[in-house]
C-alpha cells in the first residue's frame, strides 16, 4: 500500500464519486464528489444525518452498485474499472454485507443462513463445522436449528454477521447493524464485530446514527449532503 | 442447489401444490389423449403379430364382411407352390344375440371350413381357448359354435350352454380370450351353417386365409396368387346401400380395423359372387403388414387430432405455471437481492428458479403420468369389450420429460427477470 509507516494503512480509497439517482425527471445527487480514505484492519464509522448519502456510499464500497465518476479502489483493486461480472465476484469473494433489517431467509435455519453465500457451489462438513463455529462464537450455539422467526432481533443480527464472516471477507459492510436493536443488544453486536476484527483482522465500515458505540480507537468518518464534513 | 430449490418450493406448500395440480392435469390429460391412438395400434399390433397367413379379399373391400369370391378358386388356391393351407371363411353380423341389438361392440359370426381350420398350424381362436374345447371336424354340420370370454360374460353363459343368435339357438362348446377387442367380436360356427344364416351361396366365400409352409415368404406366395388370379379379379368392392349404411352407422374406427371381423350383409336373397371381369385389378392379397399400414394411417390421423387437444391443454398449463412462478418471483425479490448482496451471480440465481420449476414439472410430469396411467387401466376395466387405451413406457416416459422441459421454459421467463435485477434494487425495496 501507498502509506505502508502508518500502523493502518488506507485500503478503501475513494476519489472524487458523484452518485445521483433518478426517478423520472428528478434528480437526487446522493455524493457529490465523496474523496475519502479508509484505514485497513478497523472499525470504521461512516456517521451523518439522514439521507446525507451513508448507505450510497457503503453500496458502492461493496460493489452493489457503481459511481457516476470518480474511482474507487479496495485493497489497491480500482473497484470502478471492474466489469458486471468481476464485481460480482469481488463481491462474492472479498465483502461481507450486513443490514440493518438482517436480511435472513425465513425458510432456512441459522446454520444454513450462514451457509447461503455456498450454496450454489455446494456445502462441504468442513465448511459446515466453520459456520457452527462461528454461530458459536457469536453465542448461538443453541440456536443452530433454529428459523429467523424464532429468533430475537439480537441473535438475528449476529447470525447475520456470522454469514458475513464465513468467507472470511477481506472489507464487512454494515448499514446501521443495530438499528432495529435495543441499547443492549446493539452493545453486544458491537462486542462481537470488535472480537471478530481482532480474530480474523478483517476491516470493518459500519453506517449509523447512533455515535454511542463509537470508542476511542475508531475511524469515524462524517458525511453531510454527499460530502465528507471536515472538522 | 437442488434440495435449496426443494426446501423453497415446500415453504410455500399452496403455491406449489397449485402450480403441481395444473401440471398434473395437463400431463394427465396428454397422456390419456395419446393413450387412445396407443390402444388402438397396441390392439391392432396384437391383432395382426397373431395371423401369421395372408388374407385373399375382394379388392377395394375394408373388411372381409363386404367381400365376396367364388368359392371355387379354393382348389386353384390350393396347388400354388408354398401354401400349406387355404381356410376358406364366410362372416356375417349377428344382428340379435340373446335378443339383444349387438351394435356396441358387434358381434361377427365367422364361419369355419372345420376340416381345413384342423390342418392350420397356427389359428389364432385355438390357440386362445380357455374353457372347453376349439372347433374340429367333428363339428361340421352342427350347431355348435365357440365365442369370447367377453360374450360369455356378457350374456352370462358358459360351456354347454346355449347362446340364441337370430333366431339359431347355438350350442357353446368353447371359450376363446384373444385379449384383441377386434378378435372377441367373433362367435365362430361351422362354414356351413355361417352361409345360411348370413344368406351366402355355396358358390361364395368372403375371403381365403392363406397359411403358408415354413420359411416361405409372403411377398413371393402374394406374387404367385396375384400372377395366378389377374385379370379374373371380381371386380373391385362397390358398397351397396345397405353396406355403406352398415359402414356408416357403426364406429368406422373399429370397423375399417376389424381385420377378421366381419360378416355377410342380411340384405334380403343370397349374394353372389361377383361376375369375373377381365381386365381389372387382379384380387388383393392382405398380409399383416398391409392391415398394420391401414391402421398407421387411421392412428396418424387420429394422433394429429389428439395434438391438438393436447396443444389446448398444454398452453393452459404453462400460463399457469408461468404466473404462478412469475408471482413467485416477484414476491421474492428481496430474497434474490439477498441471494446477491451474499456473493450469489446472476448465474445462479437463474438456476435456482430453474431448478424450482423444473422440479415443478417433474413432479407434474410424474403425478400426471401416473393419474393417467390409473386412469387408462380404469377405463379399461369399466369398459373391457368397448375401449382398449394403451398408455406405453415410451409415452409415459415422454409425457415425463415433457412436463420437466415445459416446467423450466414456464420459469424460464420469470428467472431472467429476477436475475436482471440490481441486487441494490432489491435490497432498498427491502
Ligand atoms: N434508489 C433511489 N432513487 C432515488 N433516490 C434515492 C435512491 N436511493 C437513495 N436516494 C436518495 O439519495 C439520498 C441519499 O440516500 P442514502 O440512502 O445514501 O442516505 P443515508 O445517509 O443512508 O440516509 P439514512 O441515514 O436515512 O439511511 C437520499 O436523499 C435518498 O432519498
Ligand atoms: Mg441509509
Amino acid at each position: 500500500m501507498a502509506d505502508a509507516s502508518t500502523a493502518n494503512p488506507p485500503c478503501i480509497n475513494v476519489s472524487n464519486v458523484v452518485k445521483t439517482y433518478r426517478r423520472g425527471v428528478d434528480e437526487v445527487r446522493a455524493l457529490r464528489g465523496l474523496t475519502c480514505q479508509i484505514p485497513q484492519g478497523r472499525l470504521s464509522f461512516i456517521v451523518g444525518p439522514s439521507g446525507s448519502g451513508k448507505s450510497s456510499l457503503l453500496y458502492l464500497l461493496g460493489g452493489l452498485d457503481r459511481p457516476d465518476s470518480g474511482d474507487i479502489s479496495v485493497f489497491g483493486r480500482p473497484l470502478t474499472e471492474f466489469t458486471h461480472r468481476e464485481r460480482d465476484e469481488f463481491r462474492r469473494r472479498e465483502v461481507g454485507f450486513i443490514f440493518q433489517n438482517f436480511n435472513l431467509l425465513g425458510n432456512l435455519s441459522a446454520v444454513d443462513n450462514v451457509l447461503v453465500p455456498f450454496l450454489p457451489q455446494g456445502i462441504s462438513a468442513d465448511l459446515r463445522r466453520q459456520a457452527v463455529e462461528l454461530l458459536t462464537q457469536v453465542g448461538l450455539a443453541k440456536r443452530l436449528d433454529h428459523r429467523p422467526n424464532q429468533l430475537s432481533g439480537g441473535e438475528q443480527q449476529r447470525v447475520a454477521i456470522a454469514r458475513a464472516l464465513l468467507k472470511r471477507p477481506l472489507l464487512v459492510l454494515g448499514d446501521e447493524p443495530t438499528g432495529e436493536l435495543d441499547s443492549t443488544s446493539g452493545a453486544e453486536i458491537y462486542r462481537h464485530l470488535r472480537q471478530l476484527r481482532d480474530q480474523h483482522g478483517s476491516t470493518i465500515v459500519v453506517v449509523t446514527h447512533d455515535r454511542s458505540h463509537i470508542e476511542p480507537g475508531d475511524f469515524v468518518l462524517t458525511i453531510r449532503d454527499g460530502t465528507l464534513k471536515t472538522d | 442447489m437442488f434440495p435449496f430449490a426443494f426446501r423453497n418450493l415446500l415453504s410455500r406448500p399452496l403455491r406449489s401444490a397449485l402450480a403441481l395440480c395444473g401440471l398434473t392435469v395437463a400431463i394427465a390429460g396428454m397422456v390419456g389423449l395419446f393413450s387412445v391412438a396407443e390402444g388402438i395400434q397396441d390392439t391392432v399390433q396384437s391383432t395382426f403379430g397373431k395371423m401369421p397367413g395372408l388374407v385373399i379379399i375382394q379388392p377395394g373391400a375394408p373388411i372381409p364382411l363386404f367381400s365376396r369370391l367364388p368359392a371355387d378358386w379354393d382348389a386353384e388356391l390350393r396347388s400354388v407352390e408354398g401354401v400349406h393351407v387355404v381356410h376358406p371363411e364366410v362372416w356375417a353380423r349377428a344382428h340379435l344375440v340373446e335378443g339383444k341389438a349387438a351394435i356396441s361392440p358387434p358381434r361377427f359370426l365367422f364361419g369355419s371350413d372345420l376340416e381345413r381350420a384342423d390342418q392350420l398350424l397356427f389359428s389364432i381362436y385355438r390357440e386362445k381357448i380357455v374353457a372347453g374345447r376349439y372347433l374340429t371336424a367333428e363339428d361340421r354340420t352342427t350347431l355348435h359354435c365357440v365365442i369370447s370370454k367377453g360374450i360369455a360374460e356378457e350374456h352370462q353363459c358358459t360351456v354347454g350352454d346355449t347362446l340364441k343368435v337370430d333366431g339359431k339357438l347355438l350350442e357353446i362348446v368353447g371359450i376363446y380370450d384373444t385379449k384383441s377387442l377386434f378378435l372377441d367380436v367373433a362367435i365362430i360356427i361351422d362354414i356351413a351353417l355361417a352361409r345360411e344364416m348370413g344368406k351366402v351361396g355355396t358358390d361364395t366365400v368372403c375371403n381365403f386365409y392363406v397359411e403358408p409352409q415354413a420359411a416361405v415368404r409372403y411377398a413371393d406366395i402374394a406374387d404367385r396368387i396375384n400372377a395366378l388370379l389377374a385379370n379374373r379379379g371380381p371386380g373391385a368392392w362397390q358398397p351397396t346401400l345397405d353396406q355403406a349404411l352398415d359402414l356408416a352407422g357403426d364406429n368406422p374406427a373399429l370397423k375399417s380395423l376389424a381385420p377378421l371381423a366381419k360378416a355377410a350383409l342380411a340384405a334380403g336373397g343370397e349374394s353372389k359372387p361377383p361376375q369375373t371381369s377381365p381386365g381389372e385389378a387382379p384380387i388383393e392379397v392382405r398380409s399383416p403388414e398391409d392391415w398394420s399400414d391401414q391402421v398407421q394411417q387411421f392412428t396418424a390421423d387420429l394422433d394429429l387430432f389428439l395434438a391438438i387437444m393436447t396443444t389446448i391443454g398444454i398452453t393452459i398449463a404453462f400460463v399457469g405455471i408461468v404466473n404462478t412462478m412469475l408471482m413467485s418471483v416477484s414476491e421474492r425479490i428481496i430474497e434474490f437481492g439477498i441471494l446477491k448482496a451474499n456473493g450469489w451471480s446472476s448465474g445462479n440465481v437463474l438456476t435456482l428458479i430453474g431448478c424450482e420449476s423444473a422440479l415443478l414439472g417433474l413432479g407434474g410430469g410424474v403425478l400426471g403420468a401416473f393419474v393417467g396411467w390409473v386412469a387408462t387401466h380404469a377405463v379399461n376395466a369399466r369398459f373391457p369389450t368397448r375401449i382398449h387405451l394403451y398408455a406405453s413406457p415410451k409415452l409415459l416416459v415422454a409425457s415425463l420429460l415433457f412436463s420437466c422441459v415445459l416446467g423450466m421454459l414456464a420459469g424460464l421467463y420469470p428467472a431472467l427477470r429476477a436475475a436482471r435485477m440490481a441486487p441494490m434494487e432489491a435490497i432498498r425495496r427491502g
